[in-house]
């Protein structure tokens, strides 16, 4: 973990202890009061958060967004948030909800609360087709790109072996970049990006093995169960009616992920 | 993924009034902020010049990035949602005063003792001593520093990403994730920061000639 990142959890950990502190009104009937919602998102994730051509945020967390925005009747305001500081938005108040491709981890899990899962990314390992790697320990004395805070940061840095060296970038396009441009033989990244892989430089790159499949949960603060209750609710309903398979169509070319459909 | 064209330049150009827009506001806010700061740090009072001593320890000491985090984050925990232009402008502010006090401390402290003791002979107040002695010739040797501090604050302001502004650095950011064109993206961001920058120094040169003439025994 580097420092920049170890302060920003020192710093989210400091500004959930204050907020748990300072007892909150109910964001649910927040929300209802002012007939608005703030949903904070990724822009820089492309399909799931992006900025179109008219620069608005849209992508596949965009549409969940509106979708959510229009269940619950409310006006909705996207925020462009950053991975690293997605969190403290949340905590701070800054925003009422997360749709910002949240992969559901423990270790999230102790300073936000996650809803049922809304997608699913693939996660793996990728490199050029003649480096000889099948499993994590195979990455022992290699160069492997990722990008900072991600979870694939998170999962890599768990398998590595020691004398792997992991290289953080600010984002998954520098971190492709590095591996395109021949700086490291190795990236951790998602089935998306592999795509983006593939089309820049077609049939160079194969999979060398899974790191896991990770769910991505919208995210409230902690302790707002009603609000919450609302969201699960909301997203039992488009997995049951088929509108997040027309988002998973729209986006990912493919139908909504299995793994989302077990309780 | 999208093609890099016209359209997506004119983003990149458009970002940057939030650069020129921040940059301006440390500016003016930091010279405000550092002309106090340096007036205080060499005045005769011990408590005043204490309490600068610490303020620039703490502002210097701690980086930007955490400032305009705790700004913006950490006042909304306790119940002041800011808007993230104040919060920018206060970490801004405090910021750049804490870097210009010290350096304009410096340059009060080059002018010869005998000036500040001439002027009192003459009966010179504190506001006017400042005013008409000592601080056009602090003036002279301020120039090279405080322009250098400047274009490294402008470059600063990139920071400021972290609180949720679109500047030149961060639209970049956002340009190459769509586009994966990251030389060219980066490329022009780098030349739009040098057609920023480059008129400061050219302006500056100018300054430091003018003064020099002015100030010439």
């Amino acid at each position: 973990m580097n420092a920049f990142r170890k302060a920003l959890t020192i710093v989210a950990g400091l500004l959930l202890a204050a907020g748990t502190m300072s007892a909150h009104a109910d964001a649910m009937q927040d929300i209802e009061a002012h007939k608005a919602i703030k949903v904070g998102m990724l822009v820089d994730f492309p399909p799931y958060g992006l900025m179109n051509e008219q620069n608005k945020p849209d992508g596949y967390d965009a549409d969940v967004a509106k979708l959510l925005a229009q269940d619950f009747g409310v006006n909705l305001q996207l925020v462009p948030v950053t991975g690293p500081n997605r969190i403290p938005y949340l905590l701070s108040g800054q925003v009422d909800l997360l749709v910002a491709s949240l992969g559901i981890t423990p270790e999230r899990a102790k300073s936000v609360d996650f809803s049922e899962p809304y997608a699913a990314i693939t996660i793996g390992v990728y490199g050029k087709d003649d480096v000889k790697v099948t499993k994590p320990e195979d990455l022992a004395g290699k160069t492997i790109a990722v990008a900072r805070a991600s979870t694939q940061d998170t999962a890599v840095t768990k398998v590595a072996p020691k004398s792997a060296t992991i290289r953080r970038f600010d984002s998954d396009a520098a971190a492709l970049q590095a591996l395109i441009s021949g700086q490291v033989p190795l990236v951790g990244c998602s089935n998306v990006c592999y795509l983006t892989i593939q089309k820049l430089a077609p049939g160079k790159y194969n999979k060398k093995f899974e790191l896991s499949s990770q769910v991505q949960g919208i995210a409230v603060k902690p302790g707002e169960q009603k609000l919450l209750a609302r969201i699960n609710q909301f997203i039992d309903k488009i997995k049951a009616n088929g509108e997040l398979d027309k988002v998973n169509e729209k986006w990912l070319k493919e139908p909504m992920p299995a793994v989302l459909k077990k309780k | 993924m999208r093609q890099f064209g016209w359209n997506e330049f004119q983003l990149l150009v458009f970002a940057a009034r939030w650069t020129i827009i921040l940059a301006i506001i440390a500016f003016v806010g930091g010279g405000i902020g550092g002309l106090i700061v340096a007036l205080l740090r060499t005045a005769d009072n011990r408590v005043a010049r204490g309490a600068m001593i610490v303020f620039i320890r703490v502002f210097q000491g701690t980086p930007l990035l955490m400032q305009l985090f705790l700004a913006y984050f950490g006042m909304a925990i306790f119940g002041f949602t800011v808007n993230p232009l104040i919060a920018a402008m206060i970490a801004l502010t405090a910021h750049a005063s804490g870097y210009l006090g010290e350096i304009w401390r410096g340059c009060i402290e080059a002018v010869p003792r005998g000036q500040t003791e001439a002027s009192i002979a003459l009966g010179l107040h504190y506001f006017a001593r400042m005013r008409y002695v000592v601080l056009p010739q602090a003036a002279r040797v301020a120039v090279p520093p405080t322009v250098g501090f400047l274009v490294q604050l402008l470059k600063e302001t990139s920071l400021t990403s972290i609180i949720g502004f679109v500047e030149l650095a961060r639209e970049g950011q956002i340009i190459t994730s769509v586009t994966f064109r990251p030389f060219l993206v980066y490329g022009l961001v780098a030349a739009i920061y040098f057609a920023m920058c480059w008129p400061l120094s050219l302006v500056a040169g100018r300054m430091e000639r003018g003064l020099a003439r002015a100030t010439k025994r």
